[in-house]
């Protein structure tokens, strides 16, 4: 067959591109010129050449100009609003339901994107934080020990020398292990117990940036006995004096010259601080110079390096380090490792933190929280928009005959969802800033309003209405400009398009809804569990009263004595830490160990397994008879016996450490949580100390076990006895129950917002249905009327409408609950000690969906079943 | 462009020809007017431009300049010789 056409491809790619008015003759020219090349030469030749020619052509001024009419954009837009805002106000309810869920969503976003924010915002504020590391030790052998934040004296000092040339500065961080320290005026006209008082190197003020009001950050700390108070101190101490130059008198013995008022400690940092005491006051303390021991490790240590790329290769020098001067016992059992920080509030989790830090997971639970209520209001307004659809069937008929091109409805309807989302914003806005101080309560945050302005959220909030916007507006915009004219304009039809892809946008929400409330019943359970559990030792009614320190050392046996003769109190003991809460560590050699180990440890007075209720499974508790006590013998935990590998209890009994024949192992107890369920019961030493040196730092607490009856006088009593004993020592105390229930702080905020969210988007998907089942009711109207006059009862009718919606709850069970089943098992993987993940919780939850979806469509149901078919069918 | 392939040796594009026909048109050095369909041409129409007096002059003055310029060429510069 001989060829006489031209490429095909070649001939609609021209007419594709080409401005009409100019196609006819340049198609025409390149025919020409192909057919007198087809005679010239051969065929494949003119196909070159014709599509040569083709793109030659291919310039901007034979282009299709876009049929746009630019200058009368502006009209449009109005009349867009126009239409829009007719639009809303004829079909109010529909409107404000709509904006009203949305804007619910949008406010709980934002809600916690504050919240995000304020979380990383953590420790930025200094202008060197990413050089900025804190040290950790790491002291464990057989998976047993302590990870601690805190490193002994000299360990600053040496790595400096050591490394000068990465480090920068170190600062250093002690409280003398104290949770209270007495501070007060020279005239002792005021006296406190202070928790936020740290000693600290002079370099403070070279690596944190924190604003000093009054004084020199260069000299303020570098001389012996000078502290440094925030603002608010200032004002506790001095009323309305300059504090500067001023005296205040420390441990009742020794006297600080004020030599800088700072400004508050903002909220967002991971230690806060009342007060700074120049480091070199320690050596007071200590006869003359710094404690030398690498074995004690209470200072936190930071370091400044000179750029991020040191920390890398001194981190890699840390081995040997700590070979070099760590003592031999311990030496193989040490690691050290910087950490970043920046890092330090949301993933360091180690034991002896100044203060507790929050945690990774609980901020990404929070993102998919908002991420889940965003998609379910953003899922309400599709759903709503092409429910609505049909209605505005007609219009759009009428736009596309008077020439409107598909393009510009698409706009228009974008345009209107960008209104309603920008609507929805300014009453989010409006919902967040009632309810911030709410959420700031519930959080223990201090977020002001007025984050709002910065740049970050600026941005956000413009971003927001015109994402959700685009996002929830694309589809039922598609729809909307889809409709062709001539089926438009025809006849009303009722046809409900896309129904099958609502439907399945209906089950979406229900299921993440299910999904959160799934997750708080878990979330509220795990946490009941953790608090109420038996922890194996008795929490309710023993007070604990602070006495490190404090001169209770020669009183003490008198004191006990004392308390007990009052028939309330039942028990007096003394111990290392808050029992339940913290504990620390110790290194013993025990029989079978060729090196002395790190175990946790306690150092208690007698009666301490009495006080606290703790079965003793072998042999025999500490006695007040056996003077060598507290020297030869020790008592251990059930899991210690396991972790070394004895058979029994019994056999624990006898054995030696210390490597002498005359320490050995007295009593085995039962296994109790000493500190919080996070973790598994590790391997315990309960260690007596009866020395009066012991309440310097080893004894912290008195703990006091009362019957109960008649409280507050038992404790004035307690009070009057010490105030005789102890006087010039204020008395403080607490309850174990109290401060037990701050260890799981951190779950409980989480478990109290996620139920407040997951009600919300509960909330939300359920306007959603309501705006939906109001929509179907109408639509339906006619239906539902000929069959009420062809004899369908009202209950027939009703079953009929919900039985739609149901389905759809069901389905949207079935689907979420294995869905929450993996999130739940995974989160719970990070506790040591998780809950059953009860069934009956799913059979709960989904009970509550149903029942709040019926109630929802209830109302459209009965005022669908009880309609007079008269007024509908009244005009067929 | 066939006489210019002849005369000159070179070959033109058919869009190059048309770019600046569609100038000289906007800028009313000559007119179009539609010819009639062919067969050769798949039934299309031709264009066809005719040149406006404007253009006939514009043709002369650019003739014009060119040969004055030339003319102003001295005669040694033209003049080759082995030296």
């Amino acid at each position: 067959m001989l060829k006489t056409s031209p490429p095909k491809w070649a001939d609609r790619f021209l007419e594709w591109y080409c401005n009409p008015a100019l196609l006819e003759h340049i198609q025409g020219d390149i025919h020409e010129l192909y057919q007198r090349s087809l005679r010239a030469r051969n065929g494949r030749m003119a196909d070159c050449l014709f599509i040569w020619n083709v793109f030659r052509f291919f310039r901007w001024s034979n282009i299709k100009r876009s049929r746009k009419n630019s200058s009368s954009s502006f009209m449009m837009y109005k009349n867009y609003f126009t239409v829009f805002k007719r639009g809303f106000v004829k079909q109010k309810g529909y409107s404000f339901l709509n904006i009203f869920g949305l804007a619910i969503g949008i406010a709980c976003f934002l809600l916690i994107s504050l919240y995000v924010r304020d979380e990383y915002s953590f420790d930025r504020m200094h202008a060197k934080a990413d050089r900025i590391y804190r040290v950790h030790e790491i002291f464990e052998s057989d998976g047993v020990g302590e990870r601690s934040a805190s490193l002994p004296f000299p360990v600053a000092e040496a790595l400096q020398n050591d490394h000068e040339s990465q480090i920068l500065k170190y600062v250093r961080f002690f409280n003398l292990q104290a949770p209270v320290l007495p501070l007060a005026t020279i005239d002792n006209t005021k006296e406190f117990h202070e928790a936020r008082l740290f000693f600290t190197d002079s370099t403070f003020f070279d690596v944190f940036d924190f604003r000093i009001l009054k004084g020199d950050t260069k000299s303020a700390l570098s001389k012996t006995n000078s502290i440094v108070l925030t603002e608010s101190m200032a004002r506790k101490y001095f009323g309305d004096e300059d504090p500067m130059g001023k005296y205040l008198r420390f441990h009742g013995n020794t006297n600080l010259l004020v030599t800088g008022v700072l400004e508050d400690v903002p909220a967002n940092t991971h230690f806060q601080f009342d007060f700074l005491v120049s480091f070199q006051t320690l050596k007071a303390f200590y006869d003359g110079a710094f404690p030398t021991s690498w074995h004690w490790n209470p200072c936190w240590t930071y370091l400044l390096l000179k750029d991020r790329e040191s920390a890398a290769p001194l981190e890699a020098a840390m081995p040997a380090f700590v070979q070099k001067y760590f003592p031999e016992f311990i030496r193989n059992d040490i690691s050290l490792k910087l950490f970043p920080l920046t890092d330090i509030h949301l993933k360091s989790h180690m034991d002896y933190e100044i203060q507790p830090n929050s945690s990774l997971t609980t901020v990404y639970v929070f993102v998919s929280i908002a991420v889940f209520v965003l998609l379910i209001a953003c899922i309400n307004f599709v759903n709503l928009s092409t429910a609505r659809a049909t209605k505005r069937a007609k219009e759009v008929g009428m736009r596309k005959t008077l020439g409107g091109q598909r393009a510009q409805l698409i706009t228009q309807f974008l345009f209107e969802s960008m209104m309603l989302c920008l609507l929805s914003v300014l009453i989010a806005i409006l919902i967040v800033a009632i309810a911030l101080p709410a959420f700031n309560s519930l959080t223990e945050k201090n977020i002001p309003i007025t984050i709002l302005l910065e740049r970050y959220f600026l941005g956000l909030l413009i971003l927001l209405p015109l994402s959700v916007g685009v996002i929830s507006g694309a589809y039922p915009a598609f729809v909307l400009s889809s409709f062709k004219p001539i089926t438009a304009l025809k006849s009303t039809i009722n046809q409900e398009r896309g129904a099958t892809f609502r439907k399945a946008l209906v089950i979406v929400q229900f299921s993440l809804s299910i999904i959160l409330l799934i997750g708080t019943g878990v979330a509220i359970d795990q946490l009941d569990m953790l608090q109420q559990s038996d922890t194996g030792f008795t929490r309710k009614n023993i007070i604990m009263i602070p006495v490190t320190r404090s001169p209770i050392a020669k009183n003490y046996e008198s004191l006990k004595a004392e308390f007990l003769r009052n028939p309330n109190t039942l028990s007096v003991t003394g111990v290392e830490e808050i029992l339940g809460a913290k504990h620390q560590v110790g290194s013993f050699l025990f029989e079978g160990l060729t090196e002395s180990r790190p175990f946790p440890r306690l150092n208690t007075r007698h009666d301490f397994i009495k006080t606290f209720d703790i079965p003793l499974v072998a042999g025999r508790d500490y006695s007040e008879d056996i003077v060598t006590d507290d020297s030869l013998a020790l008592m251990v935990n059930e899991q210690f016996v396991k972790q070394m590998g004895w058979k029994s209890n019994e056999e624990a009994l006898g054995k030696t450490f210390d490597q002498r024949s005359n320490r050995v192992i007295i009593g085995v107890v039962k296994d109790f949580n000493f500190t919080s369920r996070h973790q598994p019961i590790r391997p315990l030493v309960l260690d007596l100390n009866t020395t009066e040196r012991g309440f310097e730092i080893r004894i912290k607490y008195l703990a006091v076990k009362i019957s109960g009856k008649d409280i507050p006088e038992t404790i004035s009593w307690m009070q009057q006895q010490w105030k005789a004993q102890i006087p010039g020592w204020p008395f403080q105390y607490f309850f174990l129950e109290n401060n037990l229930e701050n260890l799981y702080k951190a779950e409980n905020k989480m478990s109290k917002i996620t139920l407040i969210f997951s009600g919300l988007s509960i909330l939300v998907a359920c306007l959603g249905l309501f705006g939906l089942s109001t929509f179907t009711a109408e639509q339906r109207k006619k239906e539902m009327s000929i069959r009420k006059v062809l004899g369908g009862s009202d209950t027939e009718i009703f079953m009929l409408f919900s039985k739609r919606f149901f389905l759809l709850i069901l389905i949207s069970n079935l689907v979420a609950f294995p869905l929450a089943y993996i999130l739940m098992k995974q989160w719970l993987a990070t506790f040591a000690y998780q809950v059953n993940i009860d069934f009956t919780l799913f059979l709960f939850a989904a009970l509550a969906a149903v029942g709040i979806a019926f109630i929802t469509i209830c109302y459209q149901a009965l005022r669908a079943a009880h309609t007079n078919p008269a007024e509908v069918l009244k005009n067929e | 462009m066939d006489e210019i392939e002849k005369q000159a040796g070179r070959n033109m594009n058919i869009s190059a020809v048309h770019a600046v026909l569609t100038r000289l048109e906007d800028k009313g050095f000559v007119t179009s007017k539609m010819g009639d369909p062919t067969q050769e041409r798949g039934g299309r129409r031709k264009r066809i431009f005719l040149l406006t007096a404007s253009g006939k002059r514009a043709l002369e003055e650019v003739n014009e300049l060119r040969n004055q310029l030339f003319n102003q060429i001295p005669k040694v510069a033209l003049q080759f010789k082995l030296v």
